[in-house]
């Protein structure tokens, strides 16, 4: 079967039939069968153990470390608030720097949790967070009291790096890693640089709990203030912390969390195989390239990402989101317009980051991942290939549009 | 029950406990595994396990319904619910918020999130919560917000607090976690204030494994309770205020529309556990069951005792003693939290009432685990305990 769009007027966008019948996600979406969830959700309704650190919590904390190679993984709620603990747990107070190309729930933790976020540009070769810049504001800027870490779409920001960064300036490490659950450095997985790493299971990403994340460190005593601010239940025992909250996991999602858990590799090489075949069918359209992730030995392939040149593609990335979303395929723009253009946050910073503004422009996530089969793959590439070509006829048809 | 003869029969000091299995004040309750199912396999079939999913909305269209208010807010859990919905109701400039000292142990911790200094205030001895006169002391230049609580039995001053609320033009947001199926002069619970808000965890009325939801009238308070719990997205791309992840899972959604679904019966038998407790312990010497108000809507859920002056032993002795016997009673509200330790500022006079009720009342195994039997071996223990107070004394001793 081929999937061309022969003219202009075949695009849905100019009125012709859709490619797919459905919309197409991004994410991941990975999930038991039927069957596997029904016998576990029976399970749980036979124990009758809801939440407050249950049996399977506790499994999938224990699966987790050993994972990890960590010896504490404390699952939370969401990313998010695991992101928002993080702050209280380690007592900072101040500014810290944070990327402004990641997830606008890096610069929200922080101001929930009472700290100013500083936003630091993006390398212009490995599109992670500028370690350049990084350490131009620890050396510049004043009250500065950490460093947010994220390792950004299955590749990583060089955590070795800005642990030195942070040891020699005298200021605290700790990561954002939603997207790096799976990804290995110098033969181990991310999970056990800085002071902790927060990991999200999301279910945009490889290991999905519906909602939910982990925390995870080496260091007993952040720990244990960790499940103190978590809830009273499952915490161990009593340490003082600043405030508590409910960052609690339940039995619900510890149960897809193992299930998911224990077909992670295959779901991995599933991203792997799509990945390539992406890489084989935009490799030859001109203008538009597949980022490879970049500071890790093994990437968990969970985001698709492109760089779209609009001179060469002949057409702007926005108009070619318009193009495949009228097709049905779910493309998404990655942290437009960048959080120190979003709200609260773009009153208060006047700083040019000129790597964010120019990535904000030009890049493009595709579906990866559960939903994203062999067939519907080819027809994304199909899509943008024949966008490609038709460019010039797309843009004079109907320049409203674009 | 294995008959206790004398005190050394208590679990306490070395008998052997009353149940085999713990019985405790969490409510528990199993929905139905089909219904619970049939309910997943809208959001399985769809790939939609969060973010806007089909049961999210349907669970905030039929709590909407169920409480007569026009909007349902879900969220995971209560904590967060009432954190964001104190962010956008405090008034701007203020810090001050004022709340019962007698109530759920984290109420300070969540002002704290949204950096409002919690200003306690004083109960009224019968409803056990705050009423408009002792919150009308409490109001000063500084007050940016009204928590009123309702009590773990029946409900607050509502009528009181929202006159007071529109007098001093302070916002007034109820926690009506333990008042979900209550009526207030025979109107539902969930429209009263600028809004209310609701728990879903595993232990209250409705069980989510944990969720929460937030029920208000007001349309654009509505509206910024959607951004703020994902992100404060008002569109792809446009993030417009302050926000966070704060998004109910579709599993939970699930669980607690099977909850709802047997809310009815489950109300019916708690009213059959509530009259066993009513008769086992009509007559035990110093102990008083807190009496739910049967002229409105109740759900019968939580079972509270209080141990007055005729009571010989301690609340404290009287715990150890239940605790060992596996019977998983519990200090209602205790510490107040004006005796707790915080890392942040709070404020308060002195609390006589407050102080004078904090080591009296507990609550006693409620829930889906507890038999009308269970209740009777209950009491039949208390009257023992009661009765064997001075050797109980002496052995713990």
């Amino acid at each position: 079967m081929t999937y061309t769009k022969h003219t202009p007027l075949d695009f849905a966008l100019l009125g012709g039939p859709p490619m797919l019948d459905k919309l197409l996600p991004v994410g991941q979406l990975y999930f038991p069968s039927w069957d596997r969830y029904d016998a576990a959700m029976r399970g749980i309704f036979e124990r009758q153990y809801y939440t407050n650190h249950g049996p399977l919590a506790q499994q999938f904390e224990a699966r987790l470390a050993d994972f990890f190679q960590v010896k504490h993984a404390i699952c939370v709620t969401n990313g998010t608030l695991g992101l928002i603990m993080a702050v209280k747990a380690l007592g900072l107070q101040g500014r810290v720097i944070v990327p402004a190309m990641t997830s606008i729930a890096c610069a929200q933790a922080l101001t929930w949790a009472g700290v100013q976020p500083v936003f630091c540009d993006a390398d212009p070769d490995t599109y992670q967070m500028s370690l350049e810049h990084v350490h131009m504001l620890l050396e510049r800027e004043a009250g500065i009291c950490a460093i947010l870490g994220v390792n950004l779409w299955g590749g990583s920001c060089d955590p070795q790096a800005l642990e030195r960064l942070a040891e020699r300036f005298g200021v605290e490490v700790y990561f954002d890693s939603a997207h790096a659950f799976a990804c290995t450095i110098a033969g181990h997985p991310l999970g056990r640089f800085g002071r902790l790493e927060v990991f999200s299971f999301h279910q945009s990403n490889l290991l999905s709990t519906t909602e939910g994340g982990c925390i995870t460190t080496n260091d007993d005593a952040l720990a244990a203030r960790l499940r103190n601010i978590r809830s009273s239940y499952g915490a161990g025992p009593a340490v003082e912390v600043p405030l508590t909250s409910n960052g609690r996991f339940s039995e619900a999602q510890a149960a897809i969390g193992l299930l998911n858990l224990e077909s992670c590799a295959e779901a991995l090489s599933n991203n792997r195989a799509s990945f390539e075949q992406y890489q084989l069918l935009l490799q030859a359209i001109p203008g538009i390239e597949l980022l490879t992730a970049r500071g890790v030995e093994q990437t968990n392939y969970q985001h698709l990402v492109c760089e779209i040149d609009e001179t060469l593609f002949g057409m702007s990335r926005d108009a070619l989101l318009a193009v495949l979303k009228a097709e049905n395929i779910d493309a998404q723009r990655l942290y437009y317009p960048g959080i120190h253009r979003s709200a609260p946050y773009v009153d208060e910073c006047a700083t040019a980051l000129p790597q964010t503004d120019r990535l904000c422009g030009r890049l493009i996530q595709l579906p990866i991942g559960a939903l994203a089969s062999t067939e519907k793959i080819a027809q994304i590439g199909a899509v943008i290939a024949a966008a490609q070509r038709h460019a010039g006829a797309l843009a004079t048809s109907n320049k409203a549009v674009l | 029950m294995r008959k206790k003869q004398t005190a050394s029969d208590l679990a306490l000091l070395g008998g052997a406990p009353v149940f085999d299995e713990v019985r405790s004040t969490s409510n528990l309750v199993r929905p139905d595994i089909e219904q619970f199912l049939a309910y997943s396999k809208m959001f399985f079939d769809q790939h939609r396990y969060t973010h806007d999913g089909p049961l999210v909305e349907i669970m905030e269209q039929r709590l909407a319904e169920f409480h007569g208010t026009p909007f349902c807010i879900a969220f995971c859990s209560g904590f967060w619910a009432l954190v964001l919905t104190m962010k956008c109701l405090a008034l701007a400039g203020k810090n001050e918020v004022v709340m019962p000292s007698f109530t759920y142990r984290r109420m300070a911790d969540l002002a704290a999130w949204v950096g409002l200094t919690p200003h306690y205030c004083e109960i009224d001895a019968t409803s056990l919560a705050m009423t408009a006169e002792l919150a009308a002391a409490c109001i000063g230049p500084r007050t940016a917000l009204l928590m009123g609580v309702h009590p773990i039995v029946n409900t607050c001053d509502v009528e009181g607090l929202e006159r007071l609320s529109a007098q001093s033009g302070i916002p007034l947001l109820f926690d009506s976690v333990e008042s979900t199926y209550e009526t207030y002069r025979g109107k539902k619970i969930g429209a009263f204030g600028r809004a209310e808000c609701f728990s879903m965890h595993a232990s209250k009325l409705v069980n989510g494994f944990e969720a929460g939801y937030v029920t208000t009238r007001d349309p654009e308070l509505a509206a910024q309770l959607r951004r703020m719990r994902e992100f404060g997205f008002v569109a792809p791309d446009h993030v417009e205020t302050l926000g966070m992840n704060a998004k109910l899972n579709e599993i939970h959604a699930a669980m607690a529309l099977a909850g709802l679904d047997d809310l009815e019966q489950q109300v019916s038998r708690n009213r059959l556990r509530y009259r066993a407790y009513q008769q086992a312990f009509a007559a035990i010497p110093g102990v008083r069951l807190l009496e739910f108000d049967e002229r409105e809507r109740t759900s019968y859920k939580t079972i509270v005792v209080e141990l007055n002056a005729d009571w010989p032993l301690s609340r404290a002795t009287t715990l150890s003693l239940l605790h060992a016997e596996k019977i998983l009673a519990r200090p209602y509200y205790s510490p107040p939290l004006h005796h707790k330790k915080t890392s942040y500022p709070t404020i308060f006079a002195d609390l006589p009432i407050t102080d004078a009720l904090a080591e009296r009342f507990m609550l006693m195994p409620c829930g889906h685990f507890v038999t009308e039997d269970d209740i009777a071996q209950l009491a039949e223990l208390m009257r023992f305990i009661g009765a064997h107070a001075a050797q109980i004394e002496k052995g713990v001793l």
